[in-house]
């Protein structure tokens, strides 16, 4: 225990000490802040789907769809500047248990998307308030549901980074997961497809996060805990 | 402490990178690890701390391995390659998090930046560094913990002839401190001038386990008896 606290406050200091993650919580936020005024103004003009229904929350949910990018990116290169950068060999020098190292990961990233997902959902909600002509107000619910959402798909997106190790592989995958591919799959409208995309992280997140499905939470669970395990797994198979 | 390794094996693919290695490295003296390039040194030495698996045979640390170390720091200081190092983090956060992770003071990681001289750019990236401050880096982070072991894979590489006699001396006082100093070169000058002990390897097979008196007795240098022991060995 004493031994993972260790490699937690490490993977701590590395996080806090290159400029990356600085960027990509300010694109996160600049992102958040420009969706929700933009999809506030959409549903002040009855431009959006659920007409009449939107609060500030939803909005904030809506502008996810893009600040979730800069999450996504600053959690896979967590695990994946490890390797684009040879650190990953000092780093198992002083941390040599792959499992211990990649838990003190996941803890990392967790711990920052979940805090700063908070803060950007009260963000999103903060700027759709101060334009949208009713449905505003402090949403904290949606918050926590958002910085939850996040904390999940950072640790899907340190898992993969650990199972496929290159950037460039790691985020495509990730993007295809959580973004791309549920809609071609809803195109169509089958029955069948549309259970697929359902099964996603990305739909599954969305069902839990707009309606509070509890099955959405426990299958966007499942794909984190899944991808850690993959990574856990391939992470101690292969040299480093 | 001691390195031991036992019948150390490791191919890739078709090639046998390592090929039944057996021996042992003891303290209190600097131990050379000889051959030309692609013989396998790095790939021993990768396989000593856990990062390479070997194929077959094991590499031991006083009879255990090195991931069974909770905090290897304490035990084993190592440089394999300067460069493994994140860019954009200054040399004193790369410390700060190596010492964190192994509950090594911070104020450790002041004294080791004082002791290579590298106290001036400490809070500079390390990706603005030379080779030669890359090689300090390196350095510092392999006595961090202060440890009876110190593994270090060609040191003096693209070092100035300053860098070379700082690190040569280095390695001669953490050995004569009774500590296990191996170090790997494939320049023989550097060996003859710093080991005590030579293990020569040439495409992944032990050469020779010797003192270099013994190896270097009855020729002219190193280097004729070099090429004496590996003739044939190392042509590929
Ligand atoms: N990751 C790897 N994949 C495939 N071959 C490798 C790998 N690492 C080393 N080798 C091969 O193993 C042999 C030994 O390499 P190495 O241990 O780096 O030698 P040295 O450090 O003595 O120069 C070389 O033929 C090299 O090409
Ligand atoms: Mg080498």
């Amino acid at each position: 225990m004493t031994l993972l606290r260790a490699a937690i406050g490490a993977e701590w200091i590395k996080l806090w000490t290159t400029r990356t993650v600085w960027w990509a919580l300010v694109a996160a936020l600049v992102l958040m802040a420009a969706g929700s005024g933009q999809y506030a103004l959409y549903a002040n003009n009855g431009d959006l789907d659920d007409q009449g229904t939107a609060t500030a929350g939803t909005v904030a949910v809506m502008a996810l769809g893009f600040a979730q990018l800069a999450f996504l990116a600053l959690a896979m290169l967590v695990m994946t500047s490890e390797f684009s950068t040879g650190t990953i060999r000092a780093t198992l020098s002083w941390i040599p248990s792959r499992g211990r190292l990649l838990l003190a990961k996941c803890a990392v990233v967790a711990a920052v998307t979940f805090v700063t997902g908070v803060v950007a959902g009260v963000a999103g909600a903060a700027v759709a308030t101060s334009l949208m002509d009713s449905g505003g107000g402090l949403d904290l619910t949606t918050a926590a549901k958002i910085g939850l959402y996040l904390a999940l798909l950072g640790v899907l997106a340190v898992g993969l980074g650990a199972a496929f190790r290159g950037p460039v592989v790691t985020l495509v995958v990730l993007l295809m997961l959580v973004v791309a591919v549920p809609p071609l799959l809803q195109v169509p409208d089958i029955a069948v497809l549309n259970g697929i995309a359902d099964a996603m992280p990305g739909v599954a997140g969305d069902h839990f996060l707009r309606d509070g499905s509890v099955v959405g939470l426990l299958i966007l669970t499942a794909w984190a805990v899944a991808a850690a395990v993959a990574g856990r797994m391939l992470l101690m198979k292969k040299d480093a | 402490m001691l390195i031991t390794l036992e019948k150390l094996t490791k191919r890739f693919g078709p090639v046998t990178a390592v090929d039944g290695l057996d021996l042992e490295i003891r303290p209190g003296r600097v131990t050379g690890f000889l051959g030309p390039n692609g013989a396998g040194k790095s790939t021993t030495m990768r396989m000593i701390l856990g990062l390479d698996r070997p194929t077959s045979g094991r590499a031991l640390l006083n009879g255990r391995p090195y991931c069974s170390y909770g905090k290897p720091l304490l035990k084993v200081g190592s440089l394999l390659e300067a460069k493994a190092v994140h860019p954009g983090r200054t040399g004193r956060n790369h410390l700060l998090a190596m010492a964190r992770s192994n509950g090594i003071p911070a104020r450790r990681v002041d004294e080791v930046l004082e002791a290579v001289g590298l106290t001036g750019a400490a809070r500079k990236r390390s990706g603005s560094y030379s080779m030669g401050m890359g090689q300090r880096l390196g350095i510092a982070g392999a006595l961090l913990g202060d440890p009876p072991v110190v593994i270090l894979d060609e040191p003096v590489n693209g070092l100035d002839p300053d860098g070379v006699r700082w690190i040569r001396g280095l390695m001669r006082g953490l050995a004569a401190e009774g500590r296990t100093v191996f170090v790997s070169s494939h320049l023989l000058s550097e060996m003859q001038v710093t080991a005590d002990h030579l293990i020569v390897i040439g495409r992944g097979r032990l050469i020779a386990d010797a003192p270099l008196d013994e190896i270097v007795a009855g020729h002219a240098s190193l280097e004729d008896a070099y090429y004496q022991l590996t003739e044939g060995t190392t042509l590929r």
